[in-house]
């Protein structure tokens, strides 16, 4: 049971993902994603991951895909047209390229991940031995607070002034240019 | 030793040798404004004066001698200074002397030429250099002067630059002058590089290098350098060689009638006192180079000249050129008593010939512009200098006749002259030496006695036709010709008085008694006199001179004239030996025929070869040019086009596409990861 | 039973397909969600990796700091795009080529 549904949302997740990028629509695709990131989120459950899932679905359905939407209607008018352009030059990437780039990251990510199945490192089989990987029952929640506020508290301080410098940036970047 | 302080003789000297150069300067700086020439005649007039003091001051004592130093070759200093023993101070005399009354006549001779500044100022450097030369206390300086006087004369032959012949006559001057000037300098070197100095008074004074050996064929051995015979020889004939030219001895004679193109005073200045003397005074100087090799070839030389050239003289109608050669025969006596080593004689018959000489040449000139002027009033057609055109002349312009007759006699060396008492003293001097050399010696002194003979007739000759003889052309047209101006009448005056006896000797008959003979040299050469000679020769050459005079009288005067003017020997007088052609035969053609051989050699092979290098320098230019555009330029456009082409080919990449970088990104780490796998593997 | 390799070969698929987006995809917009699938993949990486690790909880903490980073990241491309779309009046990344030599 817990396999197939697994299965269900790895396959809903890739297969939404190969759709997506397939998709000709801008609009179908940026909705195609939502799915993909609601399946993304199904994942992290599997691993035992209750708030990143919690958090993928907010950050990213509430803030990130929202604002790709926002971005797509204000620069609407030229994609329809530019769908039908891409004239091929002597290096331009035809599309078969990026297919075989992608195909054989593809192939190496998989071989390496089906080699370390087999051998996996040492430290998560010490993990394995010695029962400290996280349990279900778990309350991952309290202890990523504690966590947070404890060991990750520079990054977390880091990643802080990071946004707020994004928001700014951003905010700046945006702005009407004052006419002199 | 040479003194180093400027006493007042030596000042004296000094401002007599520079006045004229500064005359000159400023003569030519002056240019035309200096027509008048006051200034030259000043200042040879203060030269004069300048060298009568310093004659006063050295005359009979012992010789000043001021040398500064010059400039140092090597070793080898040299130094420029002033010589006054009593040699140099008679000729500082004489040449002023001679020069003063030559400047007066050329007021009123000269008057109206247009290019009269120019012979003032040439006139001052002659001067000069024949100056400057007599006291020059050095061999180097001496040379220096010498060349100057060549190219004053040169200048002043030359100086009717219009006619042509003038022009050929300096030119001729100057190269015949030039084969002279290099005997000199070889003469020079040959000093030098044997005894390391050219000290007049070092080399040939009492106590110098080459006193001692005087007429011994011994090598001189000095103390500062030595000189074997072969070499004194060479040197003395070499000494000998620039006199040759200078003082016009056969056969490098023939400029010297050339020369009388120039104006006459400037003739009277040259065979008087200045240039031909140079030769005879260059001769006194060095005289104890000379040995007797040197000696019997001057003798002979002298000899020689004397007979050919008062030879030639004999059938000459050129009033100039007569007295040019009769110079030369007179130089040709000097040459003889330098070579039987009686060179005070010599000097002193310099004296007196330079008197009479000018004097000749004034009286000439005088004849000729009073000739010239008649031609002019009158238009005739006729050569002012020609004695056929001339006669009767002594009606017309007697003080001139006065003049000329006084110093004829005293070229025919009359009793009562001066021209007596040196050249009867050369003529038993040389009866004296002869003597002493064997018999074929005595054939010198017989020649003398004919070359005087022949000298008194054609002096006479000279002032039957154009005194006494019939008139020619001027008999028909009742000309009057004009006697000269006071201007040329009072030096003429003064050099008649010159050429007398009283300001010699007070005993006209009698050369021994003659004070310059007995200053001049410190220790007078002697000769074993042979008593009944010193009247005999005198006595001989009076007799012949009246004979000759009355011949001349008969033939010239009263129409007696016995010779076919066709014959050999006249013609043979009248071409002057047809040396002139001769040269031109051997030397001029085959030179301008060499000439025109190394023109054509200079033209084809020379310049060929110049320009067959120029072409294969042009030719190798162009294949390194080649080489250079192709190979080194090209290895470097090369470097260049592969260095174009890789960028041409990788800026291919940068399409500024940011989905192709990030592709050939991934595309790396591929590879990258590949390889681990790989390696791994 | 669900182990690390399973998450692994998803995230892989995952992390071509957004790959694949990015390096052939004509808009900007879709190249920008084939960087979010990128990410996605590593964060499932990161959570997969993470059940591991009871003591400290790494993998879920970065997990959550590369979802934040990618909201930031998102946020200042879009403005970006916007920028872009402003001056070019296009969003094409083949269109913008000012780069080229």
């Amino acid at each position: 049971m817990e396999t197939i549904v697994f299965y269900g949302f790895a396959t809903t997740a890739v297969g939404s993902a190969l759709l997506l990028v397939s998709m000709r629509n801008i609009a179908r695709a940026l909705f195609l994603f939502f799915i993909v990131l609601f399946s993304v989120a199904g994942l992290y459950l599997f691993a035992l991951a209750d708030f990143v899932a919690i958090t993928q679905i907010l950050i990213y359905v509430g803030g990130v895909l929202v604002l790709l939407l926002f971005a797509f209607m204000l620069s609407n008018k030229e994609l329809l047209q530019q769908l039908h352009s891409g004239t091929s030059h002597f290096f331009a990437l035809p599309v078969w390229q990026a297919l075989l780039i992608a195909a054989s990251f593809l192939a190496i990510l998989v071989y390496t991940a089906i080699q370390g199945g087999t051998d996996e490192p040492a430290w998560i089989t010490a993990s394995k031995m010695a029962g400290t990987a996280i349990h279900p029952t778990d309350n991952t929640v309290e202890q990523i607070g504690l966590q947070i506020m404890t060991q990750y508290l520079l990054p977390f301080e880091v990643v802080s002034v990071l946004l707020m410098m994004a928001l700014i940036g951003a905010a700046h970047l945006t702005r009407k240019e004052e006419t002199p | 030793m040479p003194a180093y302080t400027l006493t007042y003789p030596l000042l004296a000297a000094l401002s007599a040798v520079l006045l004229p150069f500064a005359a000159f300067l400023l003569t030519a700086v002056l240019g035309k404004k200096a027509k008048h020439g006051t200034i030259s005649i000043v200042a040879i007039s203060l030269s004069l004066l300048a060298a009568g003091y310093a004659f006063t001051q050295v005359w009979g004592n012992t010789p000043i001698h001021i040398q500064w130093h010059w400039f140092t070759i090597g070793r080898h200093a040299f130094h420029v200074g002033l010589l006054l023993d009593n040699m140099a101070v008679l000729m500082l005399v004489l040449v002023c002397l001679i020069a003063l009354p030559v400047h007066c006549y050329s007021i009123a001779y000269m008057r109206g030429d247009p290019g009269i500044h120019r012979y003032w100022a040439y006139l001052s450097l002659f001067c000069f250099a024949m100056l400057g030369l007599v006291v020059a206390d050095n061999l180097l300086l001496m040379y220096i002067c010498w060349e100057l006087v060549g190219f004053a004369s040169y200048l002043l032959i030359g100086f009717w630059y219009t006619r042509d012949a003038a022009v050929q006559a300096n030119k001729k001057a100057f190269i015949v002058n030039r084969i002279g000037d290099i005997g000199f300098l070889l003469g020079i070197a040959i000093l030098h590089s044997s005894f390391g100095t050219l000290d007049i008074q070092a080399l040939f004074g009492p106590q110098g290098l080459l006193t001692a050996p005087m007429g011994a064929d011994t090598p001189a051995i000095a103390a500062e350098g030595t000189i074997t015979s072969g070499w004194l020889t060479v040197a003395g004939l070499a000494f000998f060689l620039g006199t040759m030219a200078k003082s016009a001895q056969f056969p490098l004679h023939v400029w010297l009638p050339d020369a009388m193109e120039g104006p006459t005073s400037v003739s009277s200045l040259i065979h008087a006192a200045t240039m031909v003397a140079a030769g005879v005074f260059l001769l006194a100087r060095v005289f104890p180079i000379f040995d007797d090799t040197t000696l019997l070839v001057i003798t002979t030389t002298g000899t020689v000249t004397a007979f050919a050239a008062a030879y030639f003289a004999l059938a000459q109608y050129d009033i100039k050129k007569i007295l040019a050669f009769s110079t030369i025969s007179q130089l040709g006596f000097m040459m003889v008593g330098i070579g039987i080593g009686m060179y005070h004689v010599a000097l002193f018959h310099l004296v007196t010939h330079a008197f009479f000489k000018c004097l000749l040449f004034l009286s000439a000139g005088a004849i000729i512009h009073g000739m010239q002027h008649a031609k002019e009033k009158h238009q005739l057609d006729i050569d002012p200098q020609d004695i056929r055109h001339m006669g009767g002349l002594r009606r017309h312009m007697p003080l001139t006749f006065t003049t000329m007759l006084i110093a004829s006699l005293a070229l025919a060396g009359f009793p009562f002259t001066a021209g007596y008492l040196s050249k009867d003293a050369l003529l038993v001097h040389a009866f004296e030496w002869a003597a002493l050399h064997g018999e074929a010696a005595i054939a010198i002194p017989l020649v003398l006695v004919i070359v005087s003979i022949l000298t008194s007739f054609y002096i006479f000759r000279l002032l039957a036709k154009v005194f006494f003889a019939r008139p020619s052309v001027l008999a028909n047209n009742d000309i009057h010709i004009h006697e000269a101006s006071r201007w040329m009448l009072a030096p003429m005056a003064f050099l008649a008085f010159c050429s007398l006896f009283p300001i010699f000797t007070f005993h006209p008959l009698n050369d021994g008694q003659v004070w310059l003979l007995h200053g001049l040299v410190a220790e007078a050469p002697t000769l074993p006199p042979l008593r009944p000679l010193h009247i005999l020769v005198p006595a001989l050459a009076t007799a012949a001179t009246l004979v000759m005079a009355t011949l001349a009288w008969r033939w010239y005067v009263n129409g007696h004239y016995p010779i076919r003017t066709k014959g050999v020997l006249y013609r043979l007088s009248e071409r002057q030996g047809y040396l002139n052609e001769l040269y031109d035969a051997i030397i001029v053609r085959p030179l301008l025929k060499l000439s025109l051989l190394l023109l054509w050699i200079d033209h084809h092979v020379v310049d060929g070869a110049i320009n067959g290098m120029a072409t294969a320098g042009r030719s190798l230019a162009g294949i390194a040019a080649w080489i250079d555009y192709h190979l080194v330029d090209g290895l470097i456009r090369l470097v260049g086009n592969l260095a174009w082409g890789a960028g041409h080919v990788l800026r291919r990449s940068q399409t500024g596409r940011v989905q192709q970088y990030v592709a050939l990104v991934f595309f790396i780490v591929l590879v990258i990861l590949l390889y681990h796998i790989f390696a791994q593997a | 039973m669900i182990t690390l390799t399973h998450f692994l070969v998803v995230g892989a698929c995952l992390f071509s397909t957004g790959l694949y987006a990015v390096l052939s995809r004509r808009n900007a917009l879709l190249v920008l969600v084939g960087i979010e699938l990128m990410i996605n993949a590593a964060i499932v990486n990161l959570v997969a990796f993470g059940r591991y690790d009871k003591s400290l909880y790494g993998g879920q903490v970065f997990a959550l700091f590369a979802i934040v980073l990618a909201a930031a990241a998102v946020a200042v491309a879009l403005a970006i795009i916007l920028n872009v779309y402003k001056f070019y009046k296009s969003v094409n990344p083949e269109d913008i080529s000012n780069l080229k030599d």
